[in-house]
């Protein structure tokens, strides 16, 4: 020890250490070891889970990128029609390539694996977003043409992608921002 | 060696399987130093369920930092300070990180013996559980696990001159504490 106090000769210091040094060892409860076994057995599932469980959902948040991505290509203009379409079938073939789309998003969420559920404000955010489509089909059903329609398709394809994007993470998007990040670069990039 | 001493070799087979997450490598780790780690916790904090849960999360803590250990210290040294730092921890979130605050005249060495020598085991551990956790501390830290000052005062976040008052404070403290009570004589005058 390089301590000065060390290096003074205390007859107190030496005795008093001496006598601390002769205390017995305490004895650890018998249990302990069952306890902390216990816990680190639940932390390595918690690990494996989340070592199964982000790749799955980097894997699920890139699918959902090019899934996204595909059908938002804006359609090559036709040469030869472009000048000559009306606005009725301009809306039509919108609504036709929406509605596609929606399906696709549609059945994409439906295919998500259970293991990319998310945590309590995801959960909050998908049930607000789920609610929002359920109006706007509300209000597809009483619309009375394409032209009506079409807004009501494009906001449904928009709040569709909004939900994707919120199942497709497993933390919350609002919390652990590095995991959010990690898992989601994809998607909220797009 | 005193019979609490951390300093116990673990061979590097036994951490490169306790770092690739093996469960039976991390028990052998605890059943080596299970005796010292809860010595120390209990020393520290004066507290049997207080210092079960030292060691528990401590070693919970090794097990989630082992891949963290490099190597280039002991690892009963890496060990033994988690199980510091986790005692201190939770001595400070409990704000039991009292001190003596005695008078420096009381702090002077004495000529007497020094009771400790013939103290029994029971007396001498009761009295140190009665010194404030910090003074306890300091005293555990700097004669039963070799700590400097220097290292004590980092360590509680005080300083140095702190760390060596607190030692002669309670060196003095446990004196007063294991000195034998003086026996008082009845009273015996008859009423004239």
């Amino acid at each position: 020890m390089l301590d000065r106090a060390r290096m003074k000769f205390d007859p107190d210091d030496a005795s008093l250490g001496a006598a601390l040094r002769g205390l017995p060892a305490a004895e650890a409860p018998a249990d302990l070891w069952s306890s902390i076994a216990g816990d680190l057995s639940d932390r390595r599932t918690v690990a494996r889970r989340r070592g199964i469980a982000v790749p799955l959902a980097a894997a699920a948040a890139l699918l959902a990128a090019v899934l996204l991505w595909l059908p938002s290509r804006p359609p090559v203009p036709d040469a030869g029609v472009a000048g000559g379409t009306s606005a009725a079938t301009t809306a039509d073939a919108e609504t036709a390539r929406l509605r596609a789309r929606s399906q696709r998003i549609e059945q994409w969420l439906a295919a998500l694996p259970a293991a990319s559920q998310q945590d309590g404000r995801n959960l909050m955010a998908t049930v607000e977003t789920e609610d929002l489509i359920a109006l706007v089909d509300m209000q597809l059903g009483a619309a009375r043409s394409a032209e009506e329609a079409l807004p009501l398709w494009r906001q449904r394809v928009a709040l569709l992608e909004d939900l994707a994007v919120i199942r497709s993470t497993p933390y919350g998007l609002t919390g652990d921002r590095s995991l959010a990040d990690a898992s989601t670069g994809d998607v909220t990039s797009l | 060696m005193s019979t609490h001493s951390f300093q116990i070799e673990v061979p590097d087979t036994v951490i490169a399987r306790a770092r690739r997450g093996e469960v039976a490598a991390f028990e052998q780790i605890y059943r080596a130093f299970e005796r010292p780690a809860y010595t120390l916790a209990l020393r520290l904090t004066a507290d049997a369920e207080l210092a079960r849960d030292v060691v528990h999360d401590a070693m919970l803590r090794v097990f989630d930092r082992v891949r963290q250990f490099r190597g280039d210290a002991p690892f009963w040294g890496w060990l033994r300070q988690i199980v510091l730092n986790e005692a201190l921890m939770r001595l400070r979130r409990g704000r039991a990180l009292t001190f003596e605050d005695v008078p420096d005249d009381e702090t002077l060495p004495s000529d007497a013996p020094a009771p400790w020598l013939h103290a029994d085991t029971r007396l001498l551990e009761g009295a140190l559980a009665r010194l404030p956790a910090m003074t306890r501390s300091v005293i555990w830290l700097y004669h039963v696990e070799g700590y400097t000052h220097v290292e004590i005062a980092q360590m509680t976040g005080m300083t140095t001159s702190f760390s060596k008052s607190q030692l002669a404070r309670g060196t003095a403290r446990l004196r007063q504490l294991l000195q034998p009570t003086a026996e008082v004589a009845p009273c015996l005058t008859v009423p004239a």
